[in-house]
């Protein structure tokens, strides 16, 4: 990334609320929560379900917008944005990493990778090239022509980081990257992303298992929508950080 | 990002997942095109089938000359009381004599006057061939072309000749491979020989112009009773004077014919032209129903192409979601959706239009019908298929490009 808005956190979430109509009830599911996020971080969401962290999750990748509060990403308001706006934003700044994988069942490894740059614009040639870097990246080479179907559920997620990779995003947003996994699979995938930690991405994890918090430098744990821990993963995760109050900024 | 993310993308991501698509779900996508390949093969057979009926009566037609008027009691087209017309006084001689010297713009003229009757030669008979008594001129008015032997002469009316001029039909029933010039035919146990041939003529609508067999104007009347009305044929120099030579010998007639000034006109002045228009209001309707009966038959395949796209929609709800979270737009979103419904359509299209052309092809082969498909109809046939696949995607697609990506990611 070459843009020159690096003054300032990455992110940074100021009061955000998020409230849905469900069958005219009320559900508040975010409750006015504020943090920052420094370049290169790598940080956990955590919560039980019903937490709120799959709202912020949403909200964090411009798939779902606020209803009130600040959302700054890298130096852009996009708590405002409009849907093809938000769209732009999707492609540019952020790679989502799912549990699912999500991954288009009928492309191949390949074409999946470059799927986020063909929304860019980009020439087929360019595009190709930048996906077998990807691929490579995540040592998937020599499948780049399978399908998913064809793939182990470690090898699709792979697919699915090098997809997040391919169009360089400001950050990496995992929702429960290892939630389909065995553990040592699971293993695999949390060491790739400490590869990447140490390459410089900033990484956000939302996940309910303390473990895999445990092994984030940074943690924030969600109840009921709202903050009540910011701090050393491990100390998150295992409940000993400082409770901070739902009003404090990062 | 050089490019303005946009236009481009959306066209060729759409058309290649267009493909995608159809490709994978290959049953379904003969299916659906089914549909519109009946709508766009029913509306070609029936827009060919007419367009072929048309050419071939204005062929016929232009025979006839645009140039000829044909003045009679009866309009060729009736409208009202037969009566009104039966009770017309007749033409006379003095009249036709009298028309000729009042109108100088005529460039040829000649009563006429007909009937049908058996034609013999020898052992060979031709039954309802039409008898026609005319004079020398009628032969430029008719059209026809004197292929063997002479026409009808003014001298032959003069004296009252028993001779005749066969048409192409009588010509080959009659005299197989010899010529009937010299020979001599019966019409009616009278004896009439053989002067000339005629050129073949065709038919017009199922009438052929080639069974008929022309006589001397005056042998006719001594022949085949009197009392019997005759008709004029008419012909100007230039098609284009036709209209006011109508105007001119309305006014002549009445003065010829003594017609009260408060009357309306005794007589009627037919032209081949007027024909086409009173054919073409007639097609005209058919060919309208025809249309419907194709564009509701296309509406039901229509209709078959938004069911298909809507379960397609259901069927990649995540797909959607992930082309979302990766930076689509719902116009793009759109777009693709849209070159889905509007290729299984054009396919249809294409396969409805070698259908509906084929179609036309073999009715023009087994039946007289002769089918005409004009070049643009093939395109327009595609085109327009196309273009209802594209109205009946609209829905389905707007509501792919609604759904919220959140929704989407997560639907099983």
């Amino acid at each position: 990334m070459s843009d020159g808005s690096s003054a300032g956190p990455l992110i940074q979430v100021e009061n955000i609320t998020r409230v849905f109509h469900v069958g005219g009830e009320e559900v508040r599911a975010l409750r006015g929560v504020s943090f920052g996020i420094n370049r290169g971080e790598w940080v956990a969401i955590i919560g039980q379900s019903g937490s709120g962290k799959s709202t912020m999750m949403n909200v964090l990748g411009c798939l779902d917008t606020p209803t009130s509060g600040r959302y700054m990403l890298n130096g852009k308001d996009v708590s405002r944005m409009s849907d093809d706006e938000l769209a732009v934003i999707r492609n540019v700044e952020i790679g989502f990493i799912f549990q699912t994988f999500q991954l288009l069942p009928r492309e191949t490894a390949l074409a999946n990778v470059e799927l986020p740059l063909v929304y860019r614009g980009m020439p087929a040639r360019e595009r190709r090239e930048r996906a077998r870097a990807a691929l490579d990246k995540v040592q998937l080479t020599p499948r780049i022509h399978h399908k998913p179907n064809e793939l182990s559920g470690g090898q699709r997620q792979r697919v699915a980081i090098a997809r997040a990779l391919v169009s360089e995003p400001s950050m990496l947003l995992a929702d429960e990257p290892t939630g389909n996994l065995d553990s040592a699979t699971g293993e695999e995938i949390v060491r790739l992303f400490e590869q990447l930690h140490q390459a410089g991405h900033t990484l956000v994890l939302v996940t309910h298992e303390p473990k895999l918090a445990a092994r984030c430098p940074r943690a924030i744990r969600l109840s009921d929508g709202q903050i009540v821990a910011d701090g050393v993963g491990r100390d998150v995760a295992l409940g000993t950080a400082p409770v901070v109050l739902a009003a404090g900024g990062a | 990002m050089s490019l303005p993310p946009g236009f481009r993308v959306d066209v060729l991501e759409g058309a290649r997942i267009a493909v995608f698509s159809l490709k994978a779900n290959r049953l379904r996508t003969v299916l659906t095109t089914l549909g519109i390949g009946i709508g766009v093969a029913t509306l070609l057979a029936i827009v060919g089938i007419i367009q072929g009926l048309n050419t071939s009566f204005h062929r016929q037609l232009a025979g006839f000359g645009a140039n000829t008027l044909y003045v009679s009691k009866f309009p060729w087209m009736m409208k009202g009381d037969w009566w009104v017309y039966r009770n017309r006084k007749n033409f006379t001689m003095e009249q036709v004599d009298r028309l000729r010297s009042l109108a100088p713009f005529l460039s040829a003229m000649s009563p006429y006057v007909q009937r049908v009757s058996d034609v013999a030669h020898g052992g060979e008979q031709m039954s309802t061939v039409r008898i026609t008594g005319v004079r020398q001129e009628y032969l430029s008015i008719a059209g026809y072309e004197v292929t063997g032997g002479r026409f009808i002469t003014d001298a032959d009316d003069e004296v009252t000749r028993p001779v005749a001029v066969v048409g192409a039909d009588v010509a080959d029933a009659l005299f197989p491979g010899i010529s009937p010039v010299g020979r001599t035919i019966r019409i009616d146990n009278r004896s009439f020989q053989v002067v000339g041939t005629l050129s073949r003529k065709g038919k017009i609508v199922s009438e052929s112009l080639d069974l008929v067999v022309f006589i001397p104007f005056k042998t006719f009347y001594s022949s085949f009773g009197k009392g019997r009305g005759f008709e004029i044929a008419l012909a100007v120099e230039d098609a284009a004077q036709v209209k006011r030579a109508e105007d001119q010998l309305i006014g002549i007639l009445r003065r010829i014919r003594s017609t009260p000034p408060d009357a309306a006109d005794d007589f009627s002045i037919n032209k081949p032209e007027a024909m086409a228009q009173t054919y073409e209001q007639l097609t005209g309707a058919l060919y309208g129903v025809a249309v419907g009966v194709g564009l509701i038959t296309l509406l039901v395949g229509g209709i078959g192409i938004m069911n298909i796209m809507l379960v397609s929609v259901r069927e990649r709800t995540r797909e959607i979601g992930v082309r979302r979270a990766l930076g689509a737009r719902k116009r793009t979103i759109v777009f693709q959706f849209l070159m889905e419904a509007s290729s299984v359509s054009a396919v249809g299209g294409l396969l409805g239009t070698t259908v509906g052309l084929g179609t036309a092809k073999i009715v023009s082969l087994i039946t007289p019908l002769a089918a005409d498909v004009q070049p643009g109809t093939v395109i327009g046939g595609v085109g327009f298929a196309a273009l209802v696949g594209l109205l009946f995607g609209i829905w389905p697609a707007a509501r792919a490009a609604n759904l919220d990506p959140v929704e989407a990611l997560r639907y099983e």
